[in-house]
């Protein structure tokens, strides 16, 4: 059991990393629930004081957050068809979040955007963000929820799939070590990234929690 | 398999519940009438103190106050005018309504009325870009779209677990299952409801159609399907989103013939988050004035 009380990644699952990210790219992988590590988070955190402790940020949509402090949590609550981005430097306890809701910034001149809405600025910006804070490029580490899709519709509510697609080339030109994929299916996930382990609790609704 | 009788039962049940928006139809009509009204309409807002309070907290707020405070709901209908007040009495009433805590649905408390506020938003973001219904009831036919799901959480019906278990692997949409396993949908129940408290016919084609609006009466189509249209895109948005939220099936042929398009809902979708999150605090608290 890790200190704050949340149970370490199974080695299948840390085995899998470099096989997560390389089958990526010619099919969006389907919701990985049944590979995920189970874990009832308000029992194990009631056996350990350190994550009774532990501080929480949230995220809202079209926002993120960084913490430099280890025993912190962040947050964000349904994700629906909007990405949820974790970014975190493990060797230096630096973490971040990202809500984005729609795949690209439109292209208008002088229009004045929320960066942190599109994925396309809001990565950039987390990114920078936390390497002002101290992270290095080379220790961070991603992990992408959320891009949920309604049933089949050919020209209609489609910004899931829209926004996994956007990810999946932009984690490719930023070289993005993207080492979990809880994406696509039709499950609204609520997501908190402990900043001590970079684990991610996912929550989906009249389902026990689990970790990425 | 439940009988039919049980969709009686379940709309037996919820008339208990405290706070049910009854006067919203009647606010509706004095909303929409002359300034003769205004007398009727005061009386109405004084006979419910939570929603007094309400109306006479936002017409002193910053955003409408002027240098004299208003005393009383007839200085605040005056202030804010009969649209801005029917919308604070919309959201209050139906808002302290779907609040009820219930089970079902995997919902958190005050998930359907964060999810019902989104519709409602969406829904009045697309009656004015398009032009196709007026925004006030477009909002108002946001809120009580699923009041029918609300009733049947309430009513505890434990079938809602064995619908969860069903769907997808037995029932590809979320309405077959209620059909087979129910023997109703939750939009008869909404019906019922809304035909119970005289919501005028507009409301109850909307609870009733608005998961296949093809299926609509021709005249009321178009503010049904900018009701399903609505509901689509508030569920992408994920704000109070249940279990069932993404197994209903968009009625393409409805949303062509009403002229909606993809690239317009999506760009349309800047503005709506902002004004959801006037109403809506990052932790999902709720303010609705």
């Amino acid at each position: 059991m890790e200190p704050n009380g949340a149970c370490p990644a199974s080695d299948s699952e840390k085995g899998s990393r470099g096989h997560l990210v390389a089958g990526i790219p010619k099919e969006i992988p389907l919701p990985s629930s049944s590979r995920s590590f189970k874990l009832n988070w308000s029992m194990a955190s009631s056996l350990n004081p350190v994550a009774e402790q532990m501080q929480t940020m949230v995220v809202g949509v079209a926002d993120f957050k960084i913490s430099t402090e280890p025993s912190t949590y962040i947050m964000t609550h349904s994700l629906g068809s909007c990405l949820g981005i974790t970014f975190h430097d493990d060797k230096r306890r630096i973490g971040g979040l990202l809500h984005a809701m729609l795949p690209a910034s439109p292209q208008v001149q002088d229009q004045k955007i929320r960066e942190a809405m599109f994925l396309d600025t809001g990565i950039p910006k987390l990114l920078s963000a936390l390497i002002r804070s101290g992270a290095k490029k080379h220790d961070i580490r991603c992990k992408v929820f959320g891009g949920a899709q309604l049933m089949t519709a050919d020209s209609f509510f489609r910004i899931g799939s829209k926004n996994i697609d956007m990810f999946y080339r932009l984690s490719q030109e930023l070289e993005l070590d993207v080492i979990a994929w809880e994406v696509s299916g039709r499950v609204n996930r609520s997501i908190r990234l402990n900043n001590l382990t970079g684990d991610v609790i996912v929550k989906i609704p009249s389902k026990p929690e689990f970790i990425r | 398999m439940k009988s039919a009788a049980d969709l009686q039962t379940v709309v037996e049940m919820t008339r208990s519940i405290p706070c049910a928006p009854a006067i919203l139809p009647k606010l509706l009509k004095l909303a929409e009438g002359s300034s003769s009204d205004l007398g009727e309409m005061e009386m109405l807002i004084n006979l419910d103190t939570g929603l007094a309070t309400d109306v006479l907290r936002t017409a002193n707020s910053a955003y409408f106050a002027s240098n004299q405070r208003c005393e009383n709901i007839s200085d605040a209908i005056l202030r804010l005018g009969s649209k801005v007040l029917y919308r604070i009495a919309a959201s209050t009433l139906t808002g302290r309504w779907l609040v009820h805590p219930v089970r079902g649905y995997g919902w958190e408390p005050g998930d359907l009325c964060r999810h019902s506020l989104c519709v409602a938003i969406c829904a009045e973001t697309f009656a004015k870009k398009m032009q196709i219904a007026d925004s006030a009831t477009a909002y108002t036919a946001g809120l009580i779209h699923d009041l029918g799901k609300f009733a049947l959480a309430y009513a505890n019906f434990t079938a809602l677990d064995e619908i969860a278990t069903r769907v997808p692997d037995e029932f590809p949409t979320w309405r077959e299952a209620e059909k087979a396993i129910l023997g109703f949908e939750s939009t008869e129940v909404t019906k019922a409801l809304l035909e119970n408290w005289g919501f005028p016919s507009t409301f109850v084609s909307v609870g009733y159609y608005y998961q296949i609006p093809s299926e609509s009466p021709e005249e009321e189509r178009k503010i049904v399907t900018l009701i399903h249209a609505a509901k689509h895109v508030a569920t992408q948005l994920g704000y109070g989103v249940g279990v069932d939220g993404f197994y209903y099936e968009p009625d393409e042929a409805a949303l062509k013939e009403v002229g909606f398009k993809d690239a317009e809902m999506d760009a349309a979708i800047p503005e709506i988050l902002a004004t959801i999150q006037r109403y809506i605090s990052p932790t999902g608290e709720i303010r609705f004035t």
